[in-house]
């Protein structure tokens, strides 16, 4: 796993978004280089959730904030409805900013708390020279109360409450792509089920198409159509969500399943499918990255890197000896 | 909010705005001219027409007081806003633009500061001319280095804000991300440093003007009168002594305004802090027995006095504990679960009330002092918590760390304590374990060091390990790994464990028992299977449907529990779940529910399990079963 390849996207014209051969990387000081993203590509349909899964440092926000181009990917290609964003600097950049919107994890420090929500809300209005009467709507949309709401600073709100106001700043300017980044992990349960569940609502009321990135694969699962597990900077494995969740084939998407409790899933225990620590992405490991952790890893992963490939109907995967049933399994397992 | 500065602030500024004052208007003050010799006659005390004396030559003291601030306080408000004007530009573009620009500037600034200032400003003043005009030119200069660092250091810690990406991804020019997300943020770490600022300003120019190095006589200046009045030390004091006493309050004012200012921006008061010294009579504790159990909590309470009014973080919790035993404490945050085991561990904050007792097998641990409590925390009662690099010394190697509880409260001697490490460590499932005592934490990534403070809560044997939130800040595969190390360390050490989650799926299969809490109470409690299969309480109920599953279908919709978490400060009435409970009646507003035990419709109980819940409505077992069923297989 942990590799790379495009045979997965889709044909240019079907797609609102198109990611290709993404690379970021940061200087790690003393001439190192991290390695946060190598080669990931990936496309969204429109209308569509596309959900980004993996542990911390597999680069699933370092890809998300490169997608907004800042700071722009080291190398590879976005393109937004038919628009390449990475070869666009400064103001032909800025002007392309309205279409692609995102909320991020920490609902406190995406708000200025020197500003009030009515400002904060309406910034994006006034950038764009656009009549800032909607304030009030995308208050409403995201279930605050826009007379009491609006001329209060975020630290009288609760998280929850900080991080509608950041989804009313996403929404305001109408954009083609909202990509979350965690929005969700910072939050207790039942403020989670409120704010996913405005998320599908907003989706439907706005048509809204979805980069959804969590570490959490039950929360990915709950809202997203496709989901793509990445690791170490590379795409693993990319299916429909029910079909990931009920028949994994990556050994690290089977080890991610297997050490959720209560997967509700068939699987051996997650320590026989997973040891040991990830490596450092500032020197990953040769050929498939997840070979060091993986038990079904034999020599040819070390010396080759898996390309993506399809094994069954809209599901792609980057493995030499991923687990593939022979016969297709039995029935997804009942709760 | 109104935030209290209290009185010494205030205080301060009242003499700044009183100097200020004076100094602007000494012309329209009825005041002897400062130049004015043979006003009165010399060298005289406090009279009514000199109310501060006159100085060697007969001038008004008074006068030449207020004139001299006209220096003074020009120099320093002139100098402070002079600096900020050069330096904030430039430490905004430093911060700001990072790069070269940083580069650039920081490097000019770094020799800046290496210049020895006060030298500097004698040679440029005995050089150019000593002046107001150079006075103040050269202090100014002489501050932008300061500034710069200062508002460099300000805007780099906005500029990597969220708000200020999400301000960029908005498509907001830079200039308007800097006026309206920078600026104001950055605007009140700079006031108080203006306020300090000034205070060295003042300070300098008094020293210049001591060397006569600042505005020339006859125009008077702080520093120059104390100077002026040296020579007259023994027979007219007060000429010294007055200018020193008013130059002395002046900079003690602006330091005071200036730190309460700092104070200010770095901490944000939620008006839920703690107020110290409170006398609280101590809560009285009801009949109990004690019991012949491992550990036993009764009616344990925890409140603490904030300014917004009482915080009953715990109130009245009580279980028992045995043996080979996992008891899980479950709750949002705000529900007092973590503060409960710090209660029962006796490691609250000076300014909590303690109420109820805790036994360890059957000797009262809340009768102990801290000092006393020391021979159990570690020996008896293991700790880990959830963030380990608060667990560990940075600046201590694993070994150090590891070995001594194990020389301090075991007695071992060097090479014992570092074999027994070495298991220890091992034990824990760390690969190489002697290479591992040679490393410091932060050497080591997030699960390798909670497997340490797991091998360090149990190097002493404890009888029962307190685990706060441990995997909550761990991936989920590694978080996997601790939990089953957790689980198979019981077993072997023969230990209770009270394992303290927000996460209901790590409760459900690590769990022997589970106490369910909202607002400081227990509002459900029982055997965990029993409790998450057949959940009586609504809250509880509630938030299970309200935590994704990954068995659920794709878009499934979460049972959403609406509002927010309580006020602690302000409970409402009856059941604190109330206002956010879809089954709530009347009653529920009037009485709070007490913890009863599950029973069926005839009275008898269901089974002797102690599945108990707190709620006047409780699910019934079937409607709790088939809602389960229905919330998962829509």
């Amino acid at each position: 796993m942990a590799g790379s390849g495009k045979s997965h996207l889709r044909p240019r014209d079907e797609v609102l978004l198109r990611v290709e051969d993404l690379v970021v990387e940061f200087p790690a000081g003393r001439g190192r280089t991290v390695r946060a993203v190598s080669g990931v590509s990936f496309d969204l349909a429109r209308g569509e959730t596309l959900g980004i899964v993996g542990e911390s440092g597999c680069g699933k926000s370092s890809a998300a904030r490169a997608l907004v181009q800042l700071p722009p990917p080291r190398s590879g290609s976005v393109r937004l409805d038919g628009q390449e964003l990475t070869a666009l600097r400064g103001e032909a950049l800025r002007r392309t900013r309205r279409q692609l919107q995102m909320i991020f994890q920490d609902p406190i420090s995406s708000l200025n708390p020197r500003r009030r929500v009515r400002e904060i809300v309406g910034e994006g209005p006034r950038v764009w020279n656009l009549p800032g009467d909607r304030v009030d709507e995308v208050l409403e949309a995201v279930g605050l109360d826009p007379a009491t709401a609006a001329v209060r600073r975020p630290h009288e709100f609760s998280g929850g409450q900080c991080q509608r106001i950041s989804i009313a700043r996403a929404l305001i300017l109408d954009p083609e792509v909202v990509i979350c980044d965690e929005p969700v992990s910072a939050l207790d349960v039942s403020v989670q089920a409120q704010i996913l569940g405005l998320l599908e609502d907003l989706k439907a009321r706005y048509r809204l198409t979805l980069v959804f990135i969590a570490h959490d694969l039950a929360v990915v699962k709950n809202v997203s159509d496709r989901i793509m597990v990445m690791y170490l900077g590379k795409v693993c494995e990319l299916a429909p969500s029910a079909d990931l969740i009920s028949r994994p084939a990556h050994p690290y998407t089977r080890a991610l399943i297997a050490s959720i409790p209560d997967g509700g899933l068939d699987l051996p225990p997650s320590d026989t499918l997973i040891s040991g620590e990830p490596p450092s992405p500032v020197d990953p490991p040769s050929g498939c990255r997840f070979r060091t952790r993986c038990p079904r890893a034999r020599e040819r992963c070390a010396a080759e890197e898996p390309q993506i490939r399809q094994v069954g109907a809209d599901h792609w995967l980057a493995c030499h000896y991923p687990a593939l049933p022979d016969v297709e399994p039995p029935v997804q397992p009942a709760i | 909010m109104r935030r209290r500065f209290g009185i010494g602030f205030w205080l301060a500024v009242g003499w700044v705005g009183v100097v200020l004052l004076a100094a602007l208007l000494a012309d329209l003050l009825p005041l002897y001219r400062y130049d004015e010799t043979l006003a009165g006659p010399p060298q005289t005390g406090p009279s009514w027409s000199h109310p501060l004396g006159t100085d060697g030559l007969g001038r008004d003291v008074l006068s030449r007081i207020v004139y001299g601030a006209r220096v003074s306080l020009g120099v320093g408000v002139g100098a402070v806003l002079l600096g900020l004007l050069i330096g904030a530009p430039l430490g905004i573009l430093a911060g700001y633009r990072r790069r070269a620009a940083d580069a650039i500037i920081m490097a000019v600034n770094d020799v800046a500061l290496a210049f020895p200032a006060l030298v500097f400003a004698l040679a440029v003043v005995a050089f150019a001319g000593a002046s107001l005009r150079n006075v103040l030119i050269v202090l100014a200069v002489l501050g932008v280095p300061a500034w710069v660092r200062l508002i460099r250091g300000a805007t780099l810690s906005f500029a990597e804000r969220e708000f200020v990406l999400a301000a960029r991804v908005l498509g907001t020019r830079d200039r308007r991300i800097l006026w309206r997300e920078i600026v104001p943020n950055v605007a009140m770490p700079a006031a108080s440093y203006a306020f300090i600022g000034m205070a060295v300003v003042v300070v300098a120019e008094g020293s210049l003007a001591f060397l006569g190095l600042s505005v020339q006589a006859p125009t008077p200046t702080w520093g120059g009168l104390i100077n002026e009045g040296r020579t007259l030390m023994e027979t007219a004091p007060h000429v010294v002594l007055v200018p020193s006493v008013v130059m002395f309050l002046t900079v003690l004012s602006f330091n005071l305004v200036g730190d309460r200012l700092r104070a200010l921006t770095d901490v944000r008061e939620s008006g839920l802090e703690p107020v110290r010294q409170v006398t609280v009579s101590p809560m009285p504790v009801a009949e109990h027995q004690v019991r012949d159990t491992l550990l036993q909590a009764e009616d344990v309470r925890t409140h603490f006095a904030t300014p917004r009014g009482l915080v009953k973080a715990v109130d009245g919790v009580s279980f028992t504990l045995e043996r080979g035993r996992t008891l899980a404490i479950v709750g949002e945050s705000g529900s007092g679960k973590s503060m409960l085991i710090r209660s029962i561990l006796g490691l609250l904050p000076g300014s909590a009330v303690r109420g109820g007792k805790v036994y360890l097998s059957g000797d009262d641990l809340t009768a102990r002092t801290p000092a006393e409590m020391r021979s159990v925390l570690g020996p008896r009662l293991g700790t880990v918590f959830q963030d380990p690099m608060t667990a560990l010394n940075p600046v201590r190697t694993i070994g150090t760390q590891v070995t001594e509880p194990l020389r301090v409260h075991r007695g071992l001697g060097r090479k014992e304590a570092h074999a027994e490490a070495v298991r220890l460590l091992a034990s824990v499932g760390i690969a190489d374990p002697v290479r591992m005592l040679r490393r410091y934490p932060h050497q080591l990534s997030g699960g390798m060091r909670q497997r340490v403070t797991i091998a360090m809560a149990l190097s002493c044997g404890p009888d029962v390990l307190f685990a706060d939130e441990p995997t909550t800040a761990l991936d989920v595969t590694i978080q996997d790994q601790v939990l089953r190390l957790l689980h198979q360390l019981r077993e072997e050490h023969h230990m209770a464990v009270v394992l303290v989650s927000h996460d209901l799926s790590v409760v459900a299969r690590w769990a022997d028992e589970v106490i369910v809490m909202y607002a400081g109470k227990v509002v459900e409690r029982g055997p965990a299977a029993e409790v998450f299969r057949r959940p009586r309480m609504p809250y509880t109920q509630a938030l299970l449907q309200a935590a994704p599953r990954l068995s659920d279908p794709v878009h499934h919709r979460l049972r959403e529990i609406p509002g927010r978490p309580p006020d602690l400060v302000d409970l409402p009435p009856g059941c604190s779940f109330r206002p956010r409970c879809a089954y709530a009646q009347d009653r529920c507003g009037q009485e709070a529910p007490p913890l009863v035990g599950v029973a069926l419709a005839n009275g008898a109980p269901v089974n002797g399990s102690g599945h108990q819940y707190a709620c006047w409505y409780p699910r019934p077992i079937e409607t709790a079963i088939a809602e389960g069923a229905e919330s998962s297989g829509r």
